[in-house]
């Protein structure tokens, strides 16, 4: 029976068109134009890929779209056996109610997760494989996506750059180049020996490797699972409650709207502004949860950019709590879609 | 070594239920309009049951409280000796129903529409999708977008849904809507093939010709009641009586008759006098008309009882006839 139901909705050329476009086009479309650009003139067009471009287009496109197109499909899922005469052939058939609507979640998720998983493939690879090969941090150019044993290695090999250039105390008698040097000329007495250098640079490396790591040009591994299990997460959401509301409607245009206000209108809004009598229904919006349970490397979901700073804009939420959250979501919403279906006149 | 599962006591039970469709005091209400009004029916195995009724009647309203698509307000119903809501889903594996237009998902074909009512039936069901579409002359269309499909069209995808299951009764909902008159030829020999076969067709239709043509019994309901129910012959038989006179001055003759206690309705006509009888008269009447027109001085050419017909009848009993305008 899920086979078929996947089938059914497999065959929705438009809305699979939409999902298609919204998970896999866009984010291909714009970094292969990216690639072309970058390659035609590297000079005015930075890589296509790289650290800021993946945070960008997980957490400001994929995460919010993904979300929309997921729960259009999941209203699309829970409303068309009643707009378009099949709920009555199926309930006819003897199967219970309750089992025909619960087919629709595994069919539904077996079309959302792949396409988010191909969008979010092609995104990563593309961030990694054309991501920079040199990162300006601070002013100075550095080696990207080195791991701290290969950053102190560098420090140890560019004693000069690292004191001189980078965050922090710059040794007495170190004659430093440029604008941040000491203004020693190069063989005043005292001048700290190359050992010396190595050694201070190291240190200095090890404590700002935090920092450098943070700004990483080629997203990290676990940044990327992260991130990638978030997006299926959200779009999970979008399907079972587009799905459970859908069913609960039993039309498909009105649930549609609302989603889309819920996720760019009201989300947004409960995320950030503390309303102290809205205080716990605020913390009951699926969005924030997610919000709270995002990965630390991205730009805050309706929290505005926290990333240098450390500071969250979020109405604050525990991350138990979160959990909770998604969870009465996952389960209210399929637990109200099958109730209507079990109990609708048709 | 072999084994034989028996059906459990309720399987059985059910299996020697005499009745098809039986319900007891069944009550459907729409807020103050009661749709269904305590209808008692009893539809025997193995025929073709008409179930009549004028626009409103509430047949519709039967139906889907019988398949579980509404809840019944009060009573107690069955199908197939299975009791309904309780053992709902075994009774449903059996039974095969078409209520209302029959509507599909259109971007689909008619094979892949059934495909997914298949799905949700026992297993066997997949193989019957091609009989089912041969039988019900679809096949050919199969794999057309079932968007493309004529009324007619889906009228036969909604019969080819109803035998995926193998069904041993089937309750279709006006099934010749749609169809050309070849289209219905085809359906009511269907149909009656199907009640050859064993089965028990429940024919919901405004179309009494067909209907009188097609089934053995029927059922009258009207304003959530079932008024009359029974075989087709025994009805037509307890209907008021028609007799055709045809005979020299009619005029006449129908004075000669008002002076009688006979108790017909008599009207002049270009073909002589046409009498209508009140029902559950004896035949002897007849006789006496005869012999009130011949010692009146009246040639009678000839007199020739007129058989009612099912719509004639239908209208009789039903509140279409008679009622304040």
């Amino acid at each position: 029976m899920i086979a078929t139901r996947f089938m059914e909705l497999r065959k929705r050329r438009g809305l699979m068109i939409a999902l298609v476009l919204v998970n896999i086009g866009l984010p291909t479309i714009f970094l292969a134009v990216r690639l072309v650009a970058h390659a035609v003139a590297p000079k005015s067009y930075g890589p296509a890929g790289g650290y800021d471009i993946f945070t960008n287009l997980v957490a400001g496109v994929m995460y919010v779209f993904g979300f929309i197109v997921a729960a259009t499909l999941g209203c699309a899922a829970g409303s068309v056996d009643l707009t378009e005469g099949m709920f009555r052939h199926l309930v006819v058939t003897g199967r219970s109610r309750l089992a025909i609507y619960l087919a629709r979640i595994p069919a539904g998720l077996a079309i959302v997760v792949p396409l988010v998983a191909v969008g979010f493939t092609i995104v990563c690879t593309v961030c990694v494989a054309a991501a920079p090969t040199k990162l300006n941090y601070q002013g100075v150019t550095l080696p990207a996506g080195l791991s701290r044993s290969g950053f102190l290695a560098w420090a140890g090999d560019h004693p000069v750059e690292v004191l001189c250039d980078l965050p922090g105390p710059v040794p007495a008698n170190l004659p430093c180049p440029g604008p941040n040097g000491g203004g020693v000329p190069s063989g005043t007495p005292g001048e700290p020996s190359p050992a010396v250098l190595k050694s201070l640079a190291i240190q200095n490396a090890a404590r700002i490797y935090p920092g450098y790591a943070a700004t990483f040009l080629s997203p990290s591994n676990s940044l990327m699972i992260y991130s990638g299990l978030w997006i299926e997460l959200e779009a999970v959401i979008g399907f079972i409650v587009g799905l459970g509301l859908g069913s609960l409607m039993g039309q498909r245009t009105v649930p549609v709207v609302l989603m889309i206000v819920l996720e760019l209108i009201l989300t947004p809004i409960f995320s950030t502004a503390v309303i102290a009598h809205l205080i716990n229904f605020q913390r009951g919006v699926v969005g924030l949860a997610m919000a709270h349970l995002e990965p630390g490397g991205l730009p805050l979901a309706f929290g505005g950019d926290n990333r240098g700073t450390g500071i969250s804009h979020l109405v604050p939420e525990s991350t138990a709590i979160a959990v909770v959250v998604i969870l009465a979501w996952l389960v209210g919403w399929t637990a109200l879609g099958a109730w209507r279906m079990m109990t609708r006149d048709t | 070594m072999s084994t034989t599962t028996l059906p459990d006591t309720s399987d059985r039970q059910a299996a020697d239920s005499q009745w098809a469709v039986e319900t007891h005091g069944l009550t459907k209400r729409f807020g103050a309009n009661i749709a269904v009004n305590g209808v008692e029916l009893l539809v025997p195995r193995g025929c073709a049951f008409g179930y009549l009724g004028p626009n409103g009647a509430g047949k519709t309203t039967l139906i889907r409280v019988l398949l579980g698509l509404t809840h019944a307000d009060a009573g107690t119903m069955s199908l197939l000796g299975y009791p309904v809501p309780k053992r709902r889903d075994a009774a449903l594996a059996r039974v095969g129903a078409i209520v209302d237009e029959p509507r599909f998902h259109g971007h689909l074909s008619g094979r892949q529409n059934l495909q997914i009512l298949a799905a949700a039936r026992e297993p066997a069901a997949r193989d019957r999708i091609g009989p089912s579409l041969e039988r019900v002359g679809l096949a050919h269309r199969a794999n057309d977008k079932v968007s493309k499909y004529s009324m007619g069209m889906r009228q036969r995808l909604g019969v080819a849904a109803c035998l995926l299951g193998d069904p041993q009764l089937l309750i279709l909902d006006e099934p010749m809507n749609g169809l050309d008159p070849a289209g219905m030829y085809e359906m009511r020999d269907m149909i009656l093939s199907l009640v050859a076969e064993g089965r028990t067709v429940v024919l919901s239709s405004h179309l009494l010709d067909e209907v009188e043509r097609t089934c053995d019994a029927v059922a009258i309901v009207d304003k959530g009641n079932i008024i009359r129910q029974g075989p087709i012959s025994e009805l037509l038989a307890g209907a008021s009586l028609g007799l055709q006179v045809e005979c020299s001055e009619p005029d006449r003759a129908r004075v000669l008759l008002d002076g009688t206690n006979i108790g017909a309705r008599i009207e002049v006509g270009s073909e002589g006098l046409g009498l209508t009888l009140a029902e559950g008269t004896p035949r002897d009447v007849i006789a006496e008309i005869n012999r009130v027109l011949v010692e009146g001085g009246i040639s009678v050419y000839r007199l020739q009882q007129v058989q009612a017909s099912l719509e004639s009848w239908f209208l009789q009993v039903t509140s279409r006839l008679g009622a304040p305008q």
